[in-house]
Parts: C-alpha cells; structure tokens; sequence
C-alpha cells in the first residue's frame, strides 16, 4: 500500500517487523478474551461451561459483557 | 535502531499483567460491594419464590451453588488477570504493527494514545449501548441477543478507530493542514459515534422494579472504573516500560522482563 510505504518512508526508525506468528497469537489473544467473557456453552459441556460461567461471573459483570 | 518485536511483546505481557492486576484490585473494593447489594436482592427474590432464578445457572440465588460466594470473588480476580493478559498481548501485537504510525511524543505518548483508543473503541463505546448490569437485572432468554448487540458494537468502535486514521492519511495526502486535519478528525469521530449510538437499537431488557437506580448507576460507573484503570494501567506501564528500551540505547542492554 502507498499510504504504508509512505509513513514507513517518513520514519523508518520507528517500524517494528511483526513476524507471522504474531497474528496467529493475536487470534489466540482473542480467543481467550472471549472463552473467559463469553464462553456458555457453545464450545464446552454444559457443566463445564456452567462451571466456568460461575468462576468468571463476577469479572464478566465487572467488564460489562452481557451476562444471563 | 530496531526494536524487536519480542521485547515489544514482552512488555506488552508485563504491562498487561499489571492492569490485570490493579483492574482486580479495583473490582474487589469498588465493584464487588455493588455485586453483593445485588445478589441481596436475588436472595430476596428466591426466598419469596417470585422472579425464579435464571434458566440454567442455579447457582444465582439457588440453595445449592456450584461456586462459593468467595471463589466466585477469587475466580473474577483471576479472570481480571487473564484478561489483563490477553489485552496485553494484542496491545503489544498492534502497538507494533501500528507504531510509526501512532501520534504522540514518544513511545509513551503512542502507548497512552493507543490505550485510549482501545478505552473508547472497545470499552466505552460499548457500555454506553449496552451498559452493564449488576446480577439480578439481566434477562436469560435476550442474552443472546445482547450479547450480538455488544459485539457489533465493538467491532463499529474498531472500525471506527481504523477508519478516522485512513481519513486523516488521506487529507495529509492532499496537502491539508494538521489544524484542518484534527478539526476533521474530530468531527468525523463524534459523527460516526453518535450514528452508531443512534442506529443500534439498545437492550431489550427492561430493569426489574426490586432493583433501585441508584443500584445500577453505581454498578455501570464502578465497571467504567475498573475498565478505565485497566487501560490506563496498560498504557502507563507499557509506555514506560518500552520508553526504558529505547532511552538508553547499548549503553544497559534491555533487562529481560
């Protein structure tokens, strides 16, 4: 992109190269972030996640997800 | 004079460490006390058999809960740190990507800069579309679709927060001048905030008449504290730690974090 090459050009000191697998750590990141805050049972059992719900409960109020 | 991704990330899981750390600090004195005024009400709801307890999740006001009271305050602690954590890494993961990029004086000021657009984008935008709740206010069976409601929500502020910088590369591409371009920036935020703040409908719950206002409005601002301090906490400590790296440059070798 000339937009990135640009910026790049303007203060090449400043880029940090971010290999791949960065992005593969990223998606992992995410994916946490929505197992502890989201989890309900759609990728655990039901006791399981009910399990997890109940251990999560008091921070996933705190974040403001959407809870039961 | 490159910075190596590693000792980006690296910090990235310190500084997400320690807003982990201070968000739980600030859950268990400001938020678990409003959690507790609320689960009063639960209690009171089941002793009188009213409003039966959530579908599927006995432990709310049940007589025989899954989790103690006192691990469900460790376990959200715990959760607080894992989230810290893991908002740190993608802190860290876009802060590199994004670096050259990001105004401010500074890997300190770009650190602090990406930490309020992370609040805004991801944590304020949200709550004022779908506020959160203390327990005994949401409704089972519109979960679901509450829960989409946020999520959009969160990926309009994300959009948002790519497309306001896009704007602005292209006005500075045409030759218009930092003032105008900021003016511009400005206004396209608000214009963009308060059109996905209009069109998204909001919940559709309505708040149950056994809980007060004042219940709620304490509740929403003690969430808005621990996710404020958790940004704040994330921007502070990998702004400082990464500005250490870049001061001295060879003359300390980075200390490994």
């Amino acid at each position: 992109m000339t937009t990135a090459a640009s910026a790049s050009a303007v203060s090449p000191s400043t880029s940090v190269r971010v290999p791949v697998w960065a992005w593969a750590l990223l998606a992992f990141a995410v994916f946490a972030l929505y197992f502890v805050s989201q989890e309900n049972g759609a990728l655990l059992s039901a006791p399981a996640a009910q399990m997890l719900h109940e251990l999560t409960h008091d921070a996933r109020h705190a974040l403001g997800v959407p809870c039961h | 004079m490159g910075l190596s991704f590693g000792s980006v990330l690296r910090r990235g899981v310190l500084a997400g460490v320690s807003a982990g750390l201070t968000a739980a600090v600030v859950i268990w004195l400001v938020v678990e006390p409003v959690i507790r005024r609320a689960l009063a009400i639960e209690d009171l709801r089941s002793m009188h058999g009213g409003q039966s307890a959530p579908a599927g999740l006995p432990a709310h006001g049940g007589d025989e809960p899954l989790v103690s009271r006192a691990a469900q305050v460790v376990g959200g602690a715990v959760t607080a740190v894992l989230v810290g954590v893991a908002v740190g890494i993608i802190f860290a993961v876009v802060f590199a990507r994004m670096r050259e990029r990001l105004p401010g004086r500074g890997d300190f000021g770009r650190s602090m800069v990406l930490a309020t657009i992370g609040f805004g984008a991801v944590s304020l935008l949200p709550a004022l579309k779908i506020p959160s709740n203390p327990p005994a206010v949401g409704d089972p069976e519109t979960v679901g679709q509450r829960t989409m409601l946020y999520a959009l929500v969160l990926l309009l502020g994300v959009a948002i927060a790519l497309l306001v910088p896009v704007l602005d590369q292209r006005l500075a591409a045409r030759g218009t001048v930092p003032s105008t371009r900021w003016a511009v920036d400005v206004v396209a935020t608000v214009v963009l905030v308060v059109l996905v703040l209009a069109l998204v409908p909001g919940s559709p719950d309505a708040v149950p008449a056994d809980v007060p206002a004042a219940l709620i409005w304490d509740f929403r601002l003690a969430s808005l504290a621990q996710l404020a301090t958790m940004w704040l906490t994330l921007g502070l400590v990998f702004g400082l730690l990464l500005e250490r790296v870049a001061a001295p440059k060879r003359a300390l070798e980075p200390v490994a974090a």
